[in-house]
């Protein structure tokens, strides 16, 4: 009798334990998975990322997933009409194609050239003038621009909360179904900062897979001559801010880093934009003034405007002969990644 | 005899796994010889309440002007005794003189004798460039900057008619974490008496007020009709900063 009181106190201690292991659980069904980590790949020969973007944003295909999604989704804009993609198309290499400025919310205009997105694990400021400062808290800024996609962070949330294929992504990356911003930037983070470019003709012919012809070779050596200081390989961009000649725009009155710094030295400079993918994300420049990319050689060849900040490598211009000039429109050309412009994995899904 | 034994054996295990299960529950809660600290904040003009919207008060400037936000960061609290200082972990408060629950601060610190009270007013240079957060840094709070990534620090607004802005508005949204006009303050406040004695198991209130009259002046005058929107980092932001870095004062500290 009393060895049966006695496995009657050990069976409900053992099953009182059981529950209370059990109930720290999350009763959700998709607890017992976890999420399938990925690593960022750095395509060989290439800079290490001056930070890591994924620190404190295990990146995996879930995540991944998820933030392709928001990406794709209109509903995080306020009337539903701008998703992220909106003015930024994979065919374009994530710029708009064919604007100088986008649209937005209530047919406005944006105030700047929407710039392509791909190989951002190397850049540490984003934004043409460095304004921001992490690759989580960029979507902020369009997401609550009124000329962009005009809404608030938390009437997202009230948006995809409702949606249960959202709660079951939200549960496969993270854990729960509970959505939070900190949730939301963190996958749209994982995916933008996975976009990479890596595989065009300039690539293949580093690696030994292709050649230039004679006009790209010839380009190419001209390139090396003129170009990569600031456009630097393999990146097609050191990352710094510097004053290209452009005349301020009376409308705009864009002074660019200077509204960031609040430093007069730092007037009408611009962050070096990369030249990977160059031929499809026209027009260029930080508003999109020029239009093609023999507007932009001509530029550099005779339309620098000499001024304080000036950068001191474009005091003279860069001159081109028109020979020179179609050379390196040849090799700019050899910058096209079209693994990467067609690329499933980053398409609408 | 076997049979006792036996008996003792189930019982013992029985003990034994009751004992695990105490273990597990305790695992959250706090050491037993730990004091429960409770900071208040009171936001007031002079000596008086702070109130929202319906009040129009007087500057040192004869700026006549209302209130109708008032929001600060107050992070990283530490209590100081002779051998060093206790942090609250995971310290981030955003006081929002709309949310009475935002203007109190709860934690807990060992029993012992306690001098001072020491916190950052606004969010470390490190928390404004880490990315998305959560809770109080949580970016929906509306304090923080999208197109110059950074927290704001603190904010005022409100209506005077000294402001030639659109409805007679004025904004004040201090930041700016880096370079010279880093606006971020350490508080230092004393204990009115040398020191406290915190007992084991007891609770204690920290009572601190700010007086938001001195976001107008010293060291520097800032008048609505000079200034009614500072909103960027920079000499402005800095300026207020260096004003309202004096506007705490430690009332009392008292048993529960």
């Amino acid at each position: 009798m009393k060895k049966k009181i006695s496995i009657l106190i050990i069976f409900f201690v053992v099953a009182f334990a059981i529950a209370l292991e059990a109930g720290r659980q999350e009763s959700d069904e998709y607890s017992l998975l976890h999420p399938t980590p990925l690593k960022l790949k750095i395509p060989k020969g290439w800079p290490k990322p001056s930070s890591d973007i994924f620190a404190n944003n295990p990146l995996t295909e879930e995540g991944f997933q998820l933030g392709r999604k928001l990406f794709y989704d209109g509903r995080l804009s306020k009337d539903g009409n701008f998703a992220c993609a909106s003015c930024h198309q994979q065919f374009a290499a994530f710029a708009t194609y064919d604007h100088d400025l986008s649209h937005g919310f209530h047919d406005q205009f944006t105030t700047r050239n929407a710039p392509p997105l791909f190989n951002l694990a190397w850049s540490r400021l984003l934004h043409w003038d460095g304004g921001v400062n992490h690759i989580e808290v960029q979507a902020l800024s369009p997401m609550t621009a009124p000329n962009e996609m005009a809404e608030n962070v938390d009437s997202v949330l009230q948006k995809l909360r409702k949606d249960t294929s959202y709660q079951r992504m939200f549960t496969l990356a993270f854990g729960s179904k509970m959505m939070n911003s900190q949730r939301m930037l963190k996958a749209l983070a994982q995916f933008v900062g996975s976009l990479i470019s890596s595989n065009s003709k300039y690539d293949k012919v580093k690696r030994g897979e292709d050649k230039f012809n004679a006009a790209e070779q010839r380009g190419y050596e001209l390139f090396k001559q003129r170009c990569n200081t600031c456009h630097r390989e393999p990146l097609f961009t050191d990352y710094s801010f510097r004053n290209n000649g452009l005349p301020l725009n009376d409308f705009l009155k864009d002074y660019g880093r200077m509204r960031i710094t609040g430093n007069v030295m730092d007037s009408l400079k611009f962050k070096v934009p990369s030249l990977r993918n160059v031929s499809v994300t026209f027009p260029y420049m930080h508003d999109g003034r020029l239009y093609s990319l023999y507007d932009v050689i001509d530029h550099y060849s005779k339309g620098i405007q000499q001024s304080a900040t000036l950068d001191s490598s474009l005091r003279k211009g860069i001159p081109f002969s028109e020979d020179e000039k179609n050379d390196i429109i040849y090799f700019l050309h050899t910058l096209k990644d079209t693994t990467f412009l067609n690329d499933k994995r980053f398409s609408q899904p | 005899m076997k049979r006792k034994f036996l008996k003792n054996y189930f019982l013992w295990l029985a003990l034994f796994l009751l004992s695990i299960l105490s273990s597990f529950q305790q695992r959250n809660t706090a050491a037993v010889n730990d004091v429960h600290v409770k900071i208040i904040f009171v936001n007031n003009i002079r000596e008086s309440k702070l109130i929202l919207n319906d009040s129009t008060y007087t500057n040192p400037f004869d700026e006549k002007y209302t209130i109708t936000k008032l929001r600060y960061y107050v992070t990283n609290v530490s209590l100081q005794n002779g051998d060093g200082n206790v942090k609250e972990k995971k310290s981030y408060h955003l006081i929002d003189e709309s949310k009475i629950s935002s203007q109190v601060i709860n934690f807990s610190v060992p029993a012992g004798d306690y001098n001072s009270i020491q916190f950052l007013l606004g969010v470390d240079s490190l928390h404004n460039v880490s990315g998305a957060q959560t809770d109080d840094l949580d970016p929906t709070k509306d304090m923080f900057w999208t197109w110059n990534s950074g927290y704001v620090m603190a904010k005022m607004e409100g209506h005077s008619p000294d402001s030639k802005m659109v409805n007679n508005k004025y904004e004040f949204h201090v930041g700016g974490f880096s370079g010279p006009y880093n606006v971020l303050k350490e508080i230092h406040l004393n204990f009115p008496r040398k020191a406290i004695h915190f007992e084991a198991g007891k609770k204690y209130e920290i009572f601190i007020s700010a007086d938001i009259n001195t976001w107008w002046q010293s060291p520097h005058n800032i008048k609505i009709a000079e200034h009614p929107t500072i909103t960027t980092p920079g000499e402005n932001a800095k300026n207020i900063s260096d004003n309202y870095a004096n506007m705490f004062h430690l009332e009392k500290v008292i048993p529960e």
